[in-house]
């Protein structure tokens, strides 16, 4: 399985329009996501990492170029078109959490699965909130955590649905170095004991080193 | 974790903004399902007071036909008299069924406290009727039984004094069969008023119409006491077939006394129903302008909130939400805030019938006794229903606008 590619990119590019000016947020990305690797992909600011994320994990769809991710062809698809390729086969983390305040840790972890139309089995939901350490935190709303556990939260709604991939940009931005890290043992263990791929966007050199492998862009483009 | 839930909490998180949605919801109902059982209620109340006269066709003194009309019903003031000659002549006509006369006079009542000391004063009607003809005209009239009511009975005809008591002029004046009622008189061209002890002989079940507040008396009685030997109110008349052609033609058989004019009940109706009509002309007015204001009122609430909420619902997209199942979302938002006005609406509405029927009444004053305002519940239901279905068209739009979010715009902009 290891040689499986789970997302494929072929020069990819992503412009935006702003006022009369292009701007080329990325331009020719080549690039492979197997299945069981970790991806790192650093760069400076505005050199085009939430831009690429967005796009390996179909919330967005580039402006030229080839993209498959589960075997889908997925550029030249609408949005309506692209909600049925991240469904149940991509989890997204976000860097500020985007938990719903409304909901319980347990509701908010089980909130794709309602979208799914799958029902949230409490044995599975405890497992995820154990996996993620917060099984004594199940009732508790996201006003009355830690940014770290919030994170923990955010990563076990990505796994609720058991997705071959794990994408998150820039994870650990909003937390501390040592709470950063813990967050970055979770998704190594995921990784690890699940055999997903984790494509991931950071700042962080130290961790970008713990990766299988790291993509650094530059001015939308792929340098190292 | 369902839909409903979801919407719900959404919905929880604003509660001021959701409850005054939701009150303007209720207001709009509650005046819609008022307006809706004042449509059902009125012309069956206006033709069950007129089907409790008993007659078809009653000949008056001329003057106005609305005033006639309604004086009947209400017994109200301003009484104008014809000759009696006039049911002799009339009597004789081949296509009466049945015919009686009827003498209607005000006398004010004469209270006395347990101390004997004169206490309030007011006005009751007082009908003189010719007893075999009047009972043949209303059947469903029956003496009430009971304690303080047996051994009652009609008053003699030729008597003086006996009067029977509607059931509520006997419940109002606190009257039982044996009891005796005061009330004076100013008879026709005196100045001074008479006073008449009348002993109760009877006392009449409820009709739920206008002979429940009437005090009624032999006609010669009548006529003696208000000094108007020879003269009646009105003339109430069956006829043996009862249709606009028979009604024309027995018009102008009698349109030749001169004194008289020939009113029939169904024009009397159609007057009623027609006045009645102007009012509801204008609750419907303010009832569409509610309903507007409300519909409004979700629409801009659930707006906003879906705008609040951009960049959360962008975050639902990213975690696996179709463009159907937002819909689906804040369309239960809406839904659920005009069920939630509706409900309350319906019941304020229902509780506050009453209230309803007596401003209604305040505003026609057309003397009906039935009751103007009927809620019933397919009414209720009726309006739940539409809160929902208009609820379900306020929603398209909000809803529509968040299951077009592109996600990664959505948030962005959340943010
Ligand atoms: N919606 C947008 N409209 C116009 N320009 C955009 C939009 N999103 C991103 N850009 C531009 O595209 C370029 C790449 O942005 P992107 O967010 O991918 O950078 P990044 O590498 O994630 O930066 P950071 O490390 O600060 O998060 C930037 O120049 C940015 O201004
Ligand atoms: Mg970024």
């Amino acid at each position: 399985m290891a040689n499986d590619i789970l997302i494929s990119g072929r020069n990819l590019r992503r412009h935006y329009r702003r006022g009369s000016e292009t701007v080329k947020a990325l331009d020719g990305v080549d690039v492979d996501v197997r299945a069981g690797e970790s991806v790192c992909v650093l760069g400076p600011s505005g050199s085009g990492k939430t831009t690429l994320v967005n796009l390996l994990s179909a919330l967005d769809a580039p402006t030229a170029g080839e993209l498959t991710i589960g075997g889908r062809r997925v550029d030249g698809l609408s949005e309506r078109e692209l909600v049925g390729v991240r469904r149940g086969l991509l989890g997204y983390v976000f860097q500020q959490f985007h938990l719903i305040p409304t909901l319980t840790v347990a509701e908010n972890v089980a909130l794709p699965l309602l979208f799914l139309g799958r029902k949230a089995e409490p044995a599975e939901i405890a497992r995820v909130l154990a996996a993620v350490g917060l099984a004594d935190r199940a009732g508790h709303l996201p006003k009355e955590l830690s940014g770290g556990q919030m994170q923990r939260v955010a990563i076990g709604r990505a796994l609720a649905v058991r997705p071959r991939v794990l994408i998150a940009d820039e994870p650990t931005g909003n937390l501390d170095s040592h709470t950063g890290e813990a967050i970055f043992d979770l998704f190594q263990k995921t990784v690890r004991e699940d055999g997903v791929a984790l494509v991931l966007t950071t700042h962080n050199l130290a961790l970008a080193a713990r990766c299988d492998r790291t993509l650094t862009l530059a001015d939308g483009r792929i340098v190292a | 974790m369902t839909y409903s839930a979801l919407a719900w909490k959404n919905l929880v998180r604003r509660p001021v903004r959701t409850a005054l949605t939701a009150g303007g919801v209720a207001l709009a109902v509650a005046v819609a399902v008022s307006l809706g059982g004042f449509n059902l209620g009125y012309r069956q109340a206006i033709a069950g007071s007129i089907e409790q006269l008993g007659f078809q066709v009653m000949v008056m003194a001329k003057g106005c036909p609305y005033e006639a009309a309604t004086m009947m019903l209400k017994g109200g003031t301003g009484l104008l008299y014809l000759p009696e000659e006039a049911h002799a002549q009339i009597r004789t006509d081949p296509d009466i069924e049945a015919i009686t006369p009827i003498f209607i006079g005000i006398a004010e009542k004469q209270n006395y406290s347990l101390d004997g000391s004169p206490a309030a004063s007011a006005f009751t009607i007082l009908s003189g009727v010719d007893l075999d003809s009047f009972r043949a005209m209303k059947p469903w009239l029956k003496l009430k039984t009971g304690a303080g009511y047996d051994g009652g009975r009609w008053f003699a005809p030729d008597s003086t004094n006996e009067v029977v008591m509607g059931y509520e002029a006997a419940e109002y004046e606190q009257r039982k069969v044996g009891d005796v009622f005061y009330v004076s008189v100013v008879p026709n061209g005196k100045v001074d008023p008479e006073l008449h002890a009348f002993t109760v002989v009877g006392v009449l079940e409820r009709t739920g119409a206008q002979d429940d507040g009437t005090v009624f008396l032999p006609l010669r009685a009548a006529q003696t006491a208000f000094g108007r030997e020879n003269e009646l109110t009105i003339i109430g008349i069956k006829l043996k077939e009862f249709n606009g052609i028979r009604m024309r033609e027995f018009e102008g058989r009698w349109l030749k006394i001169p004194e008289v004019q020939v009113v029939s009940l169904e024009q009397v109706k159609g007057a009623l129903v027609s006045l009645v009509g102007t009012a509801q002309t204008m609750v419907a007015a303010v009832a569409v302008i509610a309903v507007l204001v409300a519909v409004i009122g979700v629409v801009n609430s659930v707006l906003t909130s879906v705008h609040e909420r951009t960049g959360e619902i962008g975050v639902l997209k990213a975690v696996g939400a179709g463009r159907g199942q937002i819909f689906r979302l804040v369309w239960l938002e809406t839904l659920l805030t005009s069920l939630a006005g509706a409900v309350p609406g319906s019941l304020l509405a229902a509780g506050g019938a009453r209230l309803t029927d007596a401003a209604l009444r305040h505003l026609l004053n057309i003397g009906v006794t039935q009751p103007l305002v009927r809620i019933t519940p397919g009414l209720l239901g009726a309006a739940i229903l539409g809160a929902v279905v208009l609820g379900l068209l306020a929603g398209i739009w909000p809803a529509g606008r968040a299951a077009g979010l592109r996600p990664v715009e959505a948030i962005r902009s959340g943010e």
